[in-house]
């Protein structure tokens, strides 16, 4: 009998597997201590840079901010304490600030860190602002650059004095690195953005990385080096979940993780009434809003489909028809608040509640529609005053059902008030192409009436947030509502160059109650943080702000040098200096991780296209294996039926 | 063998690799939302502008972006990610091929061995107790999505019963006295998602042979098999089976082409570091570079291995040649 092409492809097949099963790349560490102790953190993001230019996602700052410190670091209230500065001081008018850098303070790789690495940094922003040059993706050079610096120096190694052009607070409240001069000088600042920055990392901060897998894990071994308190972990790891927040809450469960961040509303509930962990829900930086296309001006071929949207009194009477509270319920499980003004609760010292609140009240809503100019006609039909029927197109990103269920609220909510709304899910690249406006793309058609979305905004400045209805932001794309008001646009410039941060209260609260009452936004709900963790490997949880806030991806790293060891008892926690931890990247660590695979032959990580190819290769063979194995039997059964 | 059929089929070989190539470079820029303001939607106007002058996108699409991207992918250079700034699409790939390949290439060998085999038995043992319960499950488990399977496995054997880890390829950060010990620790990273991959083609397959053997067993040359008084296990081993096969090995020919879309959802689910994770980061993110990568990759390997398989079957069957 001849061997049949399933036996010769089972056979390769499992040779091949063989072959394929001894070439895993093998993961190399660096020596540790015997037993070291891991917090294993878990997480939706997975970072795409570790490079700190490169910052945007929360998890990118998390990561810059274990390796690095801040120049002045944020406490548990978000007050200035020690980071980079041991000390500092403001001159009288205001202008300069005078930084003590502390004696002896060192690298992870054992170099000094003076006051001249905090100068470089800083001028390296400064310098590549004024040259119009953008580092990384831009977030976070503008945290020096926001700060108003003028000129920094740095006249001893102790001593760095910086000068603003304007009276101002916010040098004390950078959320930016700093970095090792002698690492960082070689990049020059218009492709800074391509540099790596391979694990593992020089740094001052109390966690170094030590190797980063992508979209899989980050690790960090303890820097020996760290000015601080010791944290008990001996490691962190943050584990990468996109698109698998099951998984991860399946790895909190079964122990594999110490900490996850943002469970589903269901899974949160479910994982708090578990024994030895710990459940918080926090306020959060974003919110959901629906939106207005409340462009002013008029596109052929395009724009919305009535002027109604540009009318304040017709976006306030819809106001009306939404049940919030029912959204926040019904949709997000009780989680988070319900959404008013542009600057969402997290921001305690500046948000504030409208003056006006607006009711579920949806026989209002039609008086304040009739009264407004929109009657009904015959048909039920609500008419703008153009007298054509309101019939409106309601877009949503497709990527979370949250926004879907939303929709249909509202559409429910719309209808008794005679106005029709058609939803769609799209895409959120689709999304951004139909939000915009000519001034930015000439070609561009800001053809859609309402949408659901929402934003995401800065730990510790509501700048971002704001900036979304300056008249500036239609021009550079930084807007879906397209909204323009000149008072809005100079209160803003008001509170960006206020002295303090109490100056700029007034006005960012004058600027939410326009936004309420214009309602080019109706925001819908704020989002929440939903961070859970156990508390029989690690104690002292400190949460930021205190009480209310979460422990980690915060501002700052302090909650990680503050943990202490749950299973020793009297966990005493060593101060600075000598620690006998001789774990992690004085010796032996400081060969890279990634650098030496262990016994494979084909590490993928240093020869990537050699191991590229070898797997196109096998790749090959199998699929020729398969063609050929199909096309012999399909063959023989035409000569089996030729036979016939 | 004919140089003229050789030339033939490189020809046609070149003319579909020219062919993706153009598709490629067409299929990514086609999508809705350009990458600047996908991957950070409220970065200032000037940065984004900086970052497309980086990655070549500030030009006119035809022809400067076009050509470009022709002269470097005919040298062999894929470009620089977007998404996971100054790495090449190179490495990128090569971190990711290996676990695909290893996910789905011991899924199809078991899915291969215990389906065929399933269903083999089910089709000769026909109306037995194998046979009700065996085409049940598979009628199940063939209906049933990738992902469907994989968060039950997930929440039963490693969520609530705690036998096998949840995600990822190894542990992380561990440290191993013996490669025996790496082994077994990549082999429980491997159990679900391999299983589930071997649960989701298992119904497929058995449920085929199972109805290829009964087809075969009615035959005339069974019968006169079992005429001549052969065994009945003789009749299924040499008879009936090889002739069993021949769709059976059809479907699993057919099914090598579905790697990636099978990969997406299972990889998804135990965050198998693969190219199926890959390729939603990179579409999640408009990565046109990775995107390309990917798609290049499988499209001119599967051109490739056609190729190969008509050279290799010409040679093997005189009459294709002519």
């Amino acid at each position: 009998m001849r061997p049949s092409a399933v036996h010769r492809a089972i056979r390769l097949g499992s040779a091949l597997a063989l072959v394929a099963a001894l070439l895993v790349p093998a993961s190399a560490l660096p020596a540790r201590a015997a037993n070291p102790l891991v917090l294993r953190i878990g997480t939706l993001q997975s970072p795409d840079s570790i490079n700190p230019w490169n910052a945007s996602l929360v998890v990118e700052y998390e990561i810059f901010q274990l390796n690095y410190d801040l120049l002045v670091g944020f406490g548990d209230d978000l007050q200035p304490i020690p980071g980079f500065a041991e000390s500092w001081t403001q001159s009288s008018d205001g202008l300069t600030w005078t930084f003590k850098i502390r004696t002896g303070m060192k690298w992870s790789d054992g170099q000094p860190a003076t006051s001249e690495d905090a100068r470089w940094t800083i001028a390296y922003a400064i310098d590549a602002k004024k040259a119009g040059t953008t580092l990384g993706l831009g977030y976070i050079q503008d945290y020096f650059a926001d700060a108003g610096i003028d000129s920094v120096a740095a006249p001893d190694p102790q001593t760095l004095t910086i000068h603003t052009t304007y009276a101002t607070q916010r040098v004390l409240s950078m959320d930016a690195p700093i970095l090792p001069k002698h690492v960082w000088e070689k990049q020059a600042a218009a492709s800074v953005g391509d540099f790596t920055n391979p694990a593992p990392i020089v740094g001052s901060g109390p966690y170094q990385a030590v190797e980063w897998k992508t979209g899989q894990y980050i690790r960090f071994a303890r820097n020996p080096n760290y000015w601080g308190n010791h944290g008990a972990a001996d490691e962190v790891d943050i584990r990468f979940f996109p698109d698998a927040q099951d998984t991860m809450v399946q790895a909190f469960k079964r122990g594999e993780l110490d900490y996850i961040r943002n469970p589903s509303a269901q899974q949160f509930d479910q994982l708090k009434a578990l024994p030895g962990v710990t459940a918080v829900e926090a306020p959060a930086t974003g919110f959901t809003e629906l939106g207005f296309n409340t462009y002013a001006k008029d596109i052929p071929g395009g724009g919305a489909s009535t002027k109604a949207l540009r009318d304040p009194a017709f976006r306030d009477a819809l106001g009306y028809a939404i049940d919030k509270q029912a959204l926040l319920d019904k949709v997000y499980h009780g989680k988070g608040t319900v959404g008013t003004t542009l600057v969402p609760p997290y921001y305690v010292q500046y948000h504030v509640e409208p003056a006006n609140p607006r009711t579920f009240d949806i026989n209002l809503a039609k008086q304040k529609l009739d009264q407004a100019g929109y009657p009904l006609n015959g048909n039920g039909q609500r008419l703008d005053k153009q007298g054509k029927p309101l019939n409106l197109r309601l877009y949503f990103p497709n990527d979370d059902p949250s926004y879907a269920t939303d929709a249909q609220f509202i559409a429910d909510w719309f209808t008794p008030l005679g106005i029709k709304i058609k939803s769609q899910g799209l895409d959120t690249g689709a999304l951004t192409d139909i939000q915009t406006a000519p001034e930015y793309d000439p070609k561009a058609k800001a053809n859609y009436d309402l949408y659901i979305w929402g934003w995401v905004g800065d730990n510790n400045d509501p700048n971002t947030l704001l900036k979304i209805f300056l008249t500036s932001s239609i021009a550079s794309a930084g807007t879906d509502s397209l909204y323009s008001n000149a008072q809005y646009d100079s209160l803003f410039k008001q509170q960006n160059e206020a002295p303090t941060a109490d100056a700029r209260k007034a006005p960012i609260a004058e600027m939410q109650q326009l936004i309420y009452d214009q309602a080019p936004y109706h925001i819908l709900a704020n989002d929440s943080e939903l961070h859970v963790w156990h508390t029989d490997k690690f104690a002292n949880w400190q949460q930021m702000p205190a009480g209310t806030g979460t422990p980690f991806f915060v501002m700052g790293a302090l909650n990680y040098t503050l943990l202490t060891d749950a299973t020793a008892v009297p966990s005493p926690t060593p101060a600075g200096s000598a620690t006998p931890a001789a774990s992690a990247n004085t010796g032996p660590a400081a060969t890279p991780a990634a650098a030496t695979p262990a016994p494979s032959p084909a590490p993928a990580d240093s020869s990537g296209g050699a191991a590229l190819l070898l797997g196109a290769v096998l790749l090959v063979a199998i699929i020729i294996v398969g063609l050929v194995a199909w096309r012999m039997a399909a063959s023989r059964r035409r000569k089996d039926q030729d036979e016939e | 063998m004919g140089g003229r059929y050789l030339a033939r089929k490189m020809l046609q070989a070149i003319i579909t690799i020219a062919f993706i190539v153009l598709l490629n470079f067409l299929l990514f820029r086609l999508m809705p939302g350009s990458p600047d303001r996908v991957l950070a939607r409220n970065l200032p106007l000037d940065v984004r502008q900086v970052l497309l002058e980086r990655w070549g996108l500030d030009r006119p699409v035809f022809p400067d972006q076009f050509v470009a991207y022709v002269g470097a992918t005919l040298q062999g250079d894929l470009g620089d990610s977007f998404k996971f700034q100054g790495v090449s699409v190179v490495d990128v790939l090569a971190g990711r091929i290996w676990p695909t390949l290893l996910l789905f290439g011991l899924g199809e060998v078991l899915a291969i061995i215990i389906g065929l085999g399933l269903g083999a038995y089910s089709g000769w043992k026909r109306g037995g107790p194998v046979d009700y319960v065996g085409n049940g499950i598979s009628l199940i488990l063939y209906s049933m999505p990738y992902f469907v399977i994989g968060m039950i496995l997930l929440m039963v054997l490693s969520g609530g019963l705690g036998w096998f880890p949840t995600s990822g390829m190894l542990e992380m950060g561990a440290t191993y006295s013996s490669f025996v010990d790496q082994l077994l620790d990549f082999l429980a990273h491997l159990a679900l998602p391999l299983t589930t991959v071997a649960i989701g083609l298992i119904g497929q397959y058995s449920i085929l042979m199972r109805a290829s053997i009964i087809e075969t067993l009615g035959e005339d040359y069974v019968t006169t098999a079992r005429a001549k008084g052969l065994t009945e296990g003789y009749i299924l081993r040499r008879h009936a089976l090889p002739n069993a096969m021949l769709p059976a090995v059809t479907l699993v020919a057919i099914n090598l082409g579905y790697v990636i879309a099978g990969a997406i959802t299972v990889e998804l689910v135990f965050g198998w570091p693969g190219l199926g994770t890959l390729t939603v980061e990179a579409l999640n993110s408009r990565d046109y570079p990775v995107l390309q990568g990917v798609f290049l990759l499988l499209s001119i390997s599967v051109v490739l291995a056609n190729f190969a398989a008509d050279l290799l079957y010409g040679f093997l069957d005189p009459r294709v040649r002519s």
